[in-house]
């Protein structure tokens, strides 16, 4: 279908065509804007250009002429008989030439709106979306030119191996960011070539309930539904859903607010022992604390100590047996008290100076204070299911309620983990989304150097070898590591900030394109991708599953519970028949972390017998057995006579 | 800068034998300017201003009829110089307050003595050669000036034939005529093509009556009055104040404007004044915006772009 021309290419002196832009003219309704891909043919040649600025003018000398012919009264200028010429003028970037070869300046010719098969040849989307090796993933539709084109990203270059990572900028609460990312997740999971492997996601939520109810479908309307229909995908929400959380303090509440009854079934606790934490001290611990010596010791814990009999006659006679933060801080005291007792060499234990020693076992003993909930003093490990991930599946990491300290744990031991199991080969899944949001906190380009932030920087660099794909999304795109934006195949923009658009960093942005982002609607985002000349705007449906908003509003947290009945819905969860009242009669009168304890050894080894096994783990309490008080030493033989006697 | 279009000829008068020159000339220069007073008879005594009523729609289309001409001195043979010129005529017709072309022709002329024009052989096609008389003083200025008179009439001939033409589609419409309606018996005898003449070269009163006519208000248009010279094809006329003067020359803001003499021209004269009052606005973008309607203005750049 051709479609009428709405304009034509001009060229003169002052704005020639160059082979990479054009200028052309319409009349006022020409149904032309910022964002649209129009068409020119001409001498034989293709040119597709998407109009990135816009001038209007008239004919009008001085804007003092204006005054004078209206006689001072702006009413009045729509009284005149005739309107003023007024020119519309465009501005636009070529997409692509067609021959490709040889370079051209963009020739004078009509200019019509794309078709759907122009917008598909002007983004060259034709070499991944068509053919055997279709692997086109949807992430909106062109709609700039009234045609509703879908735009389809090429999976090879958001998941590798040829480019890969997403990123997405904009204001908080109107550019949609996390509607973006779960759309494009759902799109990515349905449109993903099995040919190409196996996928799954793992995303961090960072604040309040946003990514806790990716499963629960939500209503949409018919204009949503449509977009979903027009783009080939299927609103459903992920289906393959687990969230995993730390425990509050208390250990024995979820941390997260996803705790309604109802969806208990998809929570999974997050509990880390000493062994998952030592192995990841780096992050804990700041530059400054891990110096030579500190590294030096923690390398003999986690080699010698930790997980071992370690036997120190010096300290005491049997071996010490390190499982938790209670054993080690045990083996601390000890040396110290050891070292009291020397008389020379009284500041050294096995070439560690006490100092560093003192300074160990003081960050290791914040790490379990501020992160309590996360990190379990009794052995017990809840943890994501390494080498069992399940392709298109959908891993929530809830840390939007715990400390900062343990949320860099968090993200530094996940992500090394994903990185180790792809690089065995052994994760289940041939390739990870991981979605991270606040990229400004996390990756800022001031601050301190992190664990965290070298983590991102390694994974935004090499992870796309290993099938480790980051998705990840911030307010300012500006003070966010350039290397970690910088990696990212595929860029981004929804509703920006002015004075953000107004840095260095988005001087490529025409100012007709910057002032479309600054008031961009929700649902619309600026795209950036390798096969795209220049950024296209796109609308995208929204996600047919619960925001965070909404789910909690339908799904409200639960208050938390007494100690006691929590333990009975964590014991219920392994067997629904166990009773209240056999619960609370085994763990009456005993210590939170003996019972806390004997309910990480249930979830660890799931037994047949919850009940009995529950109550095994838990001392035995040996009756108390009545004795009689003493009955006395007879004094002995009184004399009386004796001045001196005691009696 | 010069015409392009006018590049093979200054080739073929270099290769006649000729010497090719590139000056733009400036048009104007042929016309009759020279100052004169012919006292008019006044057909609405005695001589006053008249206040412009509020303006009213015209209830028909409008059109705006005007013509352009670029002339150029091509170079010269041997002391007769010869004058290329472009001209064009058109007319756009108002609907819903937008303008479109309705008609238009465009001509390129060459004008010398016909012994010059020989050296140029046979034009190319769209090109027309006009022979100047052979009893012209061969001085070169003479020679110019007669070659511009001659373009003059060339362009005011196709003025003509795009008039015309539209009247052959569109009996109905208002035609605004930039300039004077006499130079066609046609024009000066249609009752709905009003000629807007800017020029004041010749006034048509003195003493007290050029003083009332060259101080009109704003807004107020002056008694009706018959052109003395205009005996083959009579017209009516008066002025029309359209900008105040206050500041400036007697003559800024004053356009006369001619009609067919009518029996209703006199009377529709007070709304013909108003209609043509409220066509101030847009201001045309021009050094002669205080006279030059925007409707003609716009004729005049719609050619300069297309022709």
């Amino acid at each position: 279908m051709s479609m009428p021309i709405i304009g034509q290419v001009l060229a003169t002196e002052l704005r020639p065509s160059t082979p990479h832009a054009f200028h052309f003219w319409t009349g006022r309704e020409a149904g032309a804007g910022i964002g649209t891909i129009v068409r020119v043919e001409a001498e034989a040649r293709v040119i597709f250009g998407v109009v990135t600025e816009a001038f209007a003018w008239s004919d009008l000398a001085r804007p003092l002429d204006a005054v004078i012919g209206a006689d001072g009264d702006p009413a009045s200028t729509g009284d005149a008989p005739t309107e003023r010429v007024e020119m519309r003028l465009w501005t636009a970037a070529v997409l692509r030439q067609l021959p490709e070869q040889p370079v051209q300046p963009v020739p004078l010719g009509p200019v019509t709106l794309a078709t759907d098969a122009d917008v598909r040849l002007a983004l060259r989307m034709e070499s991944y979306t068509e053919g055997d090796d279709a692997r086109g993933i949807p992430i909106g539709l062109y709609a700039a030119g009234g045609t509703g084109s879908p735009v389809l990203l090429d999976a090879d270059f958001l998941l590798g191996p040829e480019a890969a990572h997403f990123n997405i900028t904009g204001v908080s609460g109107l550019a949609t960011k996390t509607s973006a990312v779960t759309f494009l997740l759902s799109s990515l999971f349905q449109r993903f070539p099995a040919s190409k492997g196996t996928v799954a996601a793992v995303c961090f939520n960072v604040k309040g309930p946003d990514l806790c109810f990716l499963d629960q479908p939500a209503p949409l309307g018919e204009a949503d539904l449509a977009l979903w229909h027009r783009l080939g995908l299927s609103p459903t929400p992920f289906t393959d859903f687990t969230l995993h959380a730390p425990y509050k303090a208390d250990g024995i509440n979820l941390n997260t607010l996803r705790s309604h009854p109802d969806l208990a079934a998809q929570v999974e606790p997050l509990v880390w022992g000493l062994r998952e934490i030592l192995d990841f001290a780096e992050v804990v611990l700041n530059r400054d604390d891990v110096d030579a010596k500190a590294g030096a010791l923690l390398d003999f814990l986690a080699e010698r100590v930790v997980g071992k009999e370690f036997v120190a006659p010096e300290l005491r006679d049997r071996p010490f047996v390190v499982e938790s933060f209670a054993d080690l801080d045990a083996l601390f005291r000890a040396i110290f008290d050891f070292l009291e007792t020397q008389s020379r060499g009284g500041e050294v234990w096995r070439t560690h100076h006490v100092a560093t020693i003192r300074k160990v076992r003081n960050r290791l003993g914040n790490v379990a204070t501020r992160s309590k909930g996360l990190v379990t003093d009794d052995g017990a490990v809840g943890d994501l299911p390494w080498g069992r991930f399940r392709d298109r599946s959908v891993t929530v990491v809830d840390v939007a309620g715990v400390d900062p300290l343990a949320q860099d744990l968090v993200f530094a031991r996940v992500i090394s983990r994903l990185r180790e199991h792809l690089e065995r080969r052994d994760l289940g899944v041939d390739h990870v989304v991981v979605f991270v949001d606040e990229l400004n906190k996390y990756a800022a380009t001031d601050g301190a150097e992190t664990y965290v932030k070298r983590m991102l920087l390694d994974l935004s660099e090499r992870g796309r070898y290993l099938g480790l794909v980051l998705f990840s999304a911030q307010q300012f795109r500006s003070q966010v590591l350039r290397r970690v934006v910088g990696n990212a195949g595929t860029t981004v923009y929804g509703r920006m900030d002015s004075d953000e658009l107004a840095l260095p960093g988005y001087a490529t942005l025409p100012p007709a394109v910057k002032a479309r982002l600054a008031a961009l609607p929700k649902g619309e985002l600026l795209v950036r991708h390798p096969h795209f000349t220049h950024p296209v705007f796109v609308r995208f449906p929204r996600p047919p599953m619960l925001s965070g908003r909404e789910g909690v509003e339908r799904f409200p947290a639960a208050a938390d519970l007494p100690f006691a009945e929590a333990v009975v819905l964590r014991l219920r969860r392994h067997d629904p028949t166990i009773s209240r009242e056999a619960v609370q009669a085994a763990i009456s009168g005993r210590p939170e972390d003996e019972v806390r304890r004997a309910i990480g050894a249930v979830a660890r080894e799931r037994p047949g017998e919850v009940l009995e096994f529950f109550r095994a783990c838990l001392r035995r309490v040996i009756p108390a057995e009545p004795t009689a008080p003493p009955a006395g030493i007879r004094p002995l033989a009184h004399d009386g006579d004796d001045p001196f006697a005691p009696y | 800068m010069t015409d392009v279009a006018f590049a093979a000829l200054r080739r073929r008068l270099q290769l006649g034998g000729g010497r090719p020159a590139q000056q733009v000339t400036d048009a104007a220069r042929a016309r009759d300017d020279t100052p004169r007073i012919r006292v008019a008879e006044v057909m609405e005594p005695p001589l006053r201003a008249i206040r412009c009523p509020a303006p009213t729609p015209w209830g028909a289309p409008v059109a705006f009829l005007d013509g352009i001409q670029r002339t150029e001195l091509l170079g010269s043979v041997g002391t007769e110089p010869l004058v290329a010129a472009r001209i064009a005529a058109g007319v756009r017709c108002r609907t819903d307050r937008l303008l479109e072309g309705a008609v238009h022709r465009v001509s390129h002329v060459v004008v010398g003595r016909p012994e010059a024009l020989d050296v140029l052989g046979t034009l190319s096609p769209g090109w027309q050669a006009i022979p100047l008389t052979e009893d012209l003083e061969p001085h070169p200025y003479a020679i110019r000036d007669a070659a511009r008179a001659a373009i003059d009439r060339a362009r005011m001939g196709l003025e003509l034939e795009v008039a015309r033409r539209f009247r052959e589609t569109d009996r109905e419409a208002w035609l605004l005529v930039d300039g004077t309606l006499t130079s066609s018996p046609d024009w000066a005898t249609d009752p709905r093509m009003i000629g807007l003449v800017k020029s004041h070269t010749t006034l048509p009163f003195t003493g007290d009556d050029l003083e009332r006519y060259l101080t009109l208000p704003v807004g107020h248009r002056s008694s009706a009055y018959m052109p003395p010279t205009r005996s083959v094809t009579p017209i009516h006329a008066f002025g029309l104040r359209l900008w105040p003067f206050a500041g400036r020359d007697l003559l800024h803001g004053l356009l006369r404007v001619e009609r067919a003499p009518t029996a209703s021209a006199l009377v529709e004269a007070d709304l013909i004044a108003a209609r043509l009052f409220a066509e101030r606005a847009p201001l045309a973008n021009d050094p002669r915006a205080d006279r030059l309607l925007y409707g003609i203005h716009a004729v005049e750049r719609w050619l300069g772009a297309i022709a």
